[in-house]
């Protein structure tokens, strides 16, 4: 097994009287597909957000390539090359895609024009455009605002977004939540692609037939904290869910 | 930064094509159906209802000369406001730092005395920076101390106001220098009035950052959602520092204006502005909800009062009258956004 | 598409009624001899609501239709110079024959009434006046506010019997009328030994301020004995203030000007004089030495109107009451 690319080791976070993580483990390698999986309220989102700079943890250690790092903001995450799918989406309603797709990031253009912080609209719509072709997006009005969008469409922006930007790891939160199959269909073959090309993918899903389908390994929080690892190939469903639910003993299996 | 994945060259160019010319027609269909289109439509009706009725007295080059001039101040204070309402925020304090400013610019003017263009500049400058800085002490509280825009933007509204009275003991400062009064005031160059010029580059300046810089892609973006905005790296807090900063300045040009044309601090006469901007960028298209909204509906959202007012004392009809239809024209204006709003939801959701 | 009409029919709707409400085109149409011309006025009142500038608009009203001649009028919000100059520039606009109007500030107004001038139309200042009047208005009416002033001096050392602190609230620094009336009082009052003169405060024309500062004196001048305000607001904010501070009594109040709400405080006994003015006289002399200039004939340039003492005694009398303000003509 090679080095994990980003990990966490131990990580703890409560709100008010509330724990929600209580010293978490995750790893993920490049070139792979890792799913985190666990019930309602097993601190899975949580986690998410601090391994993406969202959130602060209260303690534990987060490793990236090798060295121990502290993740404090989504730009310091960025910085790193991780990109986030959120759950919410974090997209601007009243802006376009091409605007979602750049926000933070705009391009600007060149010269004086550039410094005075001008933006390059056609350049950001010729990349979005690209960028939907790609998964197979089809937007009749790309210039509408996204709170016109279907809720699919959406979330397709938000997944176009993190696959656009990413470098070295993407987390995936719910990303199929509000797709029909076809679009499901296209935004699975995307995470594989993004998989091939040597990217750390984390999954986060209820869909457990997406996850077996997807998933190279899959790492199972149960309140707070990783009670089992599976190589995908080598389990089942009713296994993962077991774990999931505390059903079964807690194992390791590498 | 990583580039977009690298996809065959035929599949890139076939890929943007279609979209790129669905898109021009929705551009096109956006701009017709938007809110400005519809409140530039009643500022024509409003135009044309007046000259019909007494064209020699309304259509006149003086007189339109007139009301921009008069409108000149509360269009400085309502591209300010513009940005601040599309962050979804508001700033009840302007008329007041209005006052403040031009009360501080006078006071410097006379202290540094005589009627030169060092002693006017030294003032400008005062004034600018006093506007600015209560701009700045409302950014702060909102964003550091999480105190909501409308409390904060009240509370300085009194403080501003307060602190003008103060320094004056409620008695407008008057002895300002004339030739500020004289040029500047009621000047004109090329046959428009100086006043109207400076609204002019403002409202010009103000609409090419909003819809064309990244400055003005924030303020739409942290209206929108301020958290997405966070979360995508954009300094939210910074960035809204910046924004009621901006409003602060305008207002604080807004008095040099007003101590420019009357030549006293007005003190008693601006307690209404900031309901008079906040209604003119609403009649604009811009939404109290934030993320949508124009500087150039901002222009028309301004006129429409004002033009409604001048008509009305032309025609002869009663003072209160004029609120009535003012307040009539706001409630129309944005019910018919409302019903536009809704029927592109109902049109373009899939 | 239904909209479109929805927005056309609204502004042309709002334009019309906008006509249709025009009911102080007032004055008579065919009123006088055949021969004269029916000429437009204007009046610009200092503000809106206030029984003073009420009643000078119905003595002006009555004038006018015996002359033949039509009176708008038209007000501020606030009587303030910033607001009512873009009114005085919509008159313009509207190009009447001439104007009528009450100047809200010394200076500021200057300009656009220079503008009016410029235009053609001939100015008449009633009330108030600017720096230049001389030069702006064909005449300037107002009441000798000094000696009103020294009349309210001497009614107030009558009612107070001579001994005490006096207070005058006046409105703001600029307006030439009230400031005359400070002036005259203050020389006055010192003809009093026994009267102590704290000075002015200011009410910006807000009724609640003049309470306010009416309340403040009282309580850091304890042998507060009078109260002179110099016009109806600061009058009647200061009757406010005392009456809701329970020092009615104590304290005598001489104020200008008798609206219906002074006129009241009078007959309740919480104000004890009232210095009259005679606006509808102002009104019907403005409209007067207008139609004069318009008609070519001398103008006289200073006209000074009287004043009556109002007392709670002589209110009903018959020399007396018609010059109690009105509320509506």
């Amino acid at each position: 097994m090679s080095e994990p690319l980003l990990e966490s080791r131990g990580i703890t976070k409560s709100f008010g009287g509330v724990r929600a993580l209580r010293g978490a483990d995750f790893a993920v390698h490049p070139g792979e597909v890792a799913a985190l999986v666990g019930d309602n309220g097993a601190g899975k989102s949580t986690l998410v957000k601090i391994l993406s700079g969202t959130l602060a943890p209260d303690g534990g250690e987060i490793w990236f390539e090798g060295r121990q790092v502290t993740i404090p903001t989504p730009v310091a995450a960025r910085e790193l090359g991780i990109e986030t799918v959120y759950q919410d989406l974090a997209l601007a309603p009243e802006l376009d895609p091409a605007a979602n797709l750049f926000l933070g990031r705009e391009l600007v253009r060149p010269g004086l024009l550039g410094r005075l912080g001008f933006l390059d609209k056609a350049a950001m719509r010729r990349r979005t455009n690209r960028a939907f072709a790609d998964l197979g997006i089809g937007l009749q009005d790309t210039g509408a605002m996204v709170a016109n969008l279907s809720g699919g469409q959406r979330q397709s922006v938000a997944v176009s977004r993190a696959a656009t930007w990413v470098s070295k790891v993407v987390f995936m939160d719910e990303p199929t939540a509000a797709l029909g199959v076809v679009q499901s269909g296209h935004v699975r073959d995307l995470i594989r692609r993004v998989r091939d090309s040597g990217i750390a993918v984390v999954l986060i899903s209820h869909n457990m037939p997406e996850v077996m389908e997807l998933a190279d390994r899959i790492e199972v929080l149960r309140l707070g904290a990783r009670v089992a690892r599976y190589r995908a190939a080598d389990t089942t469903m009713e296994q993962v869910i077991a774990a999931m639910t505390g059903a079964l003993e807690p194992g390791e299996v590498a | 930064m990583s580039e977009t994945r690298e996809v065959p060259a035929e599949a890139q160019d076939e890929g943007a094509e279609a979209p790129a010319r669905a898109g021009l027609r929705g551009a096109l269909r956006r701009r017709l159906t938007e809110t400005t289109t519809w409140t530039a439509l009643i500022l024509l009706g409003i135009v044309a209802g007046f000259a019909a009725l007494r064209f020699q007295q309304f259509a006149t080059v003086f007189n339109f000369r007139n009301i921009a001039a008069d409108a000149s101040g509360l269009l400085i204070i309502a591209v300010g406001m513009t940005f601040v309402i599309i962050t979804a925020g508001i700033d009840l304090s302007v008329g007041s730092v209005l006052v403040f400013s031009g009360v501080i610019a006078a006071k410097v003017m006379l202290a540094v005395g005589g009627e030169s263009w060092g002693a006017i500049g030294a003032g400008l400058v005062a004034g600018l920076v006093a506007g600015t800085a209560w701009g700045v002490v409302n950014g702060v509280l909102i964003t550091k101390a999480r105190v909501p825009p409308l409390i904060v933007t009240l509370g300085t509204l009194g403080m501003a106001l307060g602190s003008a009275l103060l320094i004056t003991g409620g008695i407008d400062v008057r002895g300002v220098p004339l030739r500020l009064t004289t040029t500047i005031g009621i000047g004109q160059l090329a046959g428009v009035p100086y006043v109207v010029l400076i609204a002019a580059v403002v409202t010009a300046v103000g609409a090419v950052t909003l819809s064309m810089t990244r400055f003005g892609r924030y303020t739409y973006a942290i209206g929108s959602n301020a958290e997405a905005a966070r979360r995508a790296g954009i300094n939210v807090d910074r960035h809204l520092i910046k924004v009621y900063g901006l409003s602060g300045f305008l207002a604080g040009m807004a008095g040099m204006v007003s101590l420019a044309r009357f030549a006293t601090t007005t003190i008693g006469g601006h307690s209404t502005d900031n309901l008079a901007a906040i209604a003119a960028v609403v009649l604009g298209g811009t939404s109290l909800f934030g993320g949508i909204g124009t500087v150039l509906g901002t222009v028309v959202g301004v006129f429409i009062p004002a033009v409604l007012q001048n008509g009305f004392v032309i025609l002869g009809v009663q003072p209160f009258w004029q609120q009535v239809a003012v307040g009539a024209v706001l409630i129309v204006a944005v019910y018919i956004d409302q019903l536009k709003r809704r029927a592109q939801e109902r049109g373009e959701r899939r | 598409m239904r909209t479109r009409w929805l927005v056309g029919l609204a502004a042309l709707a709002l334009t019309l009624a906008a006509c249709g409400g025009g009911d102080d085109e007032g004055g008579g149409t065919s009123g006088g001899g055949g021969a004269a011309k029916q000429y437009k006025l204007t009046l610009i009142q200092g503000v809106k609501g206030d029984q003073f500038y009420i009643t000078m608009e119905c003595g002006a009203q009555e004038a006018a239709k015996a002359a033949g001649a039509t009176l708008d009028v038209t007000a501020p919000d606030e009587f303030d110079a910033s607001l009512q100059t873009p009114i005085v520039n919509a008159v313009v606009a509207k190009k009447p024959d001439a104007i009528l109007i009450a100047p809200t500030d010394t200076k500021a107004m200057i300009p656009s009434l220079t503008q009016a001038k410029a235009a053609g139309i001939k100015l008449v200042f009633v009330d108030t006046t600017t720096e230049n009047g001389a030069e702006l208005a064909e005449s300037e009416i107002a009441s000798d506010n000094e000696e009103g002033g020294r009349e309210a001096a001497r009614t107030l050392a009558k009612l107070t019997g001579g001994k005490g602190s006096v207070l005058v609230i006046n409105v703001k620094p600029g307006i030439s009328t009230t400031d005359a009336r400070a002036k005259g009082f203050e020389e006055e009052i010192k003809k009093t030994p026994g009267l102590k003169y704290i000075g002015q405060e200011y009410s910006n024309d807000k009724p609640d301020v003049a309470a306010a500062k009416a309340t403040a004196a009282l309580a850091a001048h304890p042998d507060l004995v009078g109260i002179f305000g110099t016009n109806l607001f600061s009058a009647e904010g200061a009757a406010t203030g005392l009456r809701s501070a329970g020092s009615a009594e104590k304290v005598k109040i001489v104020g200008f000007d008798a609206g219906p709400k002074q006129v009241e405080d009078l007959q309740s006994g919480i104000v004890q004089a009232l210095i009259a003015q005679k606006p509808a006289d102002i009104g019907k002399a403005g409209v007067e030495q207008a139609i004069a200039a318009l008609n070519g004939e001398p103008v006289q340039k200073k006209i000074g109107t009287g004043f009556v003492v109002v007392t709670k005694d002589n209110m009903n009398d018959p020399d007396v009451k018609p010059f109690l303000y009105k509320s509506t003509c």
